[in-house]
């Protein structure tokens, strides 16, 4: 895994002034270094004890502008005039970002993870609508003039995200129109995405939706495994527990995947993609 | 990610030899750009085509710039003609890296 994520070390404030953290420093011995580090012509620090890297100031921002892929859309002055409106924030695994009804108080940039958003009705489990990862935003329905949130975000699979106040988010979306085709962008996408899905839904066998599944998972937080219940498997493909165990009993059984105590491992990729549906392979080649 | 520019000449005042470099670098991290930008202006001016450069990212290899005594980026060393040196920085102190190049004394 390129460790430009273990990277993401983000300061709560896009403004953080560029004094260097004390433990980066007492990684830097040399005069030489020490100097270029005070004169901020470093972008990065390497640990010698374990190879992390630890990027600074403007650098940690040109990580994160490219970590997702609608803000590193925008033009670089676009981008530096949200900074100040853009707040790091750690999304851990079930953090309940939206709830249906709900006003919306923030919306989220995923810079790692997966968020997944569930439709609610009575009477039967939550069902996954969708899901956003690095390529967009969390609350689209506010740049389409809506402040309700009509499904429940759930975050899958923790990171870290940058996270905009709703009101700053209106504004900034009313003073850019470079914002607006990047959102607008995303919602038709979204829109497109929610199409595939019912088809999906309708006429797809549960074994193929979910290795559709945990590929997705597997792309958005670049690992090949991850921890998934099978209660939220069941969830995300809108099926009892006991289909989820069947379908993943079956891809087991041809050992595309390994599952064992809630965590899942992709064992071969090739023959899970040949086992996923064609969505797959149509909403990845789309969100490209 | 290693990027690799190789590039050989018949001349190149003032060293008679083949300068070869490596450049560590953090992606597109704006003092990383800003480096390999700064060296491409001074290898064109001063070595023409004799030299090699290599460009290691250490995101993708910070094993790689540990073992070779690298901690931060962006960092120059030049690796012959001997002596060994190294310079820390966007390299944007032209006369600081002619003289760790050994193309000024």
């Amino acid at each position: 895994m390129k460790p430009a994520l273990r990277a993401l070390d983000v300061q709560p404030c896009a403004n953080a002034a560029p004094a260097v953290p004390a433990r980066i420093l007492r990684l830097v011995k040399s005069a030489p270094e020490r100097k270029a580090l005070a004169s901020g012509q470093v972008d990065a620090v390497i640990d010698r004890a374990n190879g992390a890297v630890f990027l600074l100031h403007e650098a940690r921002w040109a990580a994160v502008a490219v970590a997702n892929r609608l803000l590193a859309a925008l033009p670089q002055d676009e981008y530096q005039r949200l900074l100040p409106g853009l707040d790091a924030v750690e999304l851990a695994c079930g953090d309940v970002l939206h709830e249906p009804g709900q006003l919306i108080r923030h919306v989220y940039f995923p810079l790692a993870g997966l968020v997944s958003l569930l439709a609610l009705v009575e009477g039967h489990r939550a069902l996954e609508v969708g899901l956003v990862g690095r390529e967009g935003m969390v609350g689209i329905s506010l740049a389409l003039g809506v402040d309700v949130s009509s499904v429940r975000a759930v975050v899958q699979g923790g990171g870290a995200a940058l996270r905009m106040t709703a009101a700053r988010f209106r504004k900034e979306l009313c003073a850019s129109l470079a914002l607006q085709d990047e959102v607008y962008r995303f919602a038709e996408a979204t829109l497109s995405r929610a199409n595939r899905n019912a088809a999906c839904h309708r006429f797809h066998v549960v074994e193929a939706r979910l290795a559709r599944r945990l590929l997705t998972t597997g792309d958005a937080l670049r690992s090949d495994e991850f921890p998934l219940t099978q209660a939220f498997l069941a969830d995300m493909l809108g099926v009892r527990r006991v289909g989820i165990t069947a379908a993943a009993g079956a891809l087991q059984r041809r050992k595309l995947i390994g599952y064992r105590h809630g965590s899942i491992r992709i064992l071969d990729r090739k023959g899970l993609e040949a086992a996923a549906c064609e969505c797959y392979r149509i909403v990845r080649n789309d969100s490209r | 990610m290693r990027r690799k520019a190789r590039k050989e000449g018949k001349t190149g005042p003032p060293a008679s030899a083949l300068t070869v470099m490596r450049l560590y670098i953090s992606d597109n991290a704006p003092n990383s750009v800003q480096a390999v930008a700064n060296l491409a202006a001074i290898c064109k001016e001063y070595l023409e085509e004799r030299f090699t450069l290599e460009v290691i990212d250490v995101l993708e290899e910070p094993l790689r710039a540990l073992a070779d005594g690298i901690i931060v980026t962006p960092s120059l060393t030049k690796v012959s003609p001997m002596p060994a040196a190294k310079i820390v920085g966007n390299l944007g102190e032209k006369s600081d890296v002619l003289i760790a190049l050994g193309i000024k004394a």
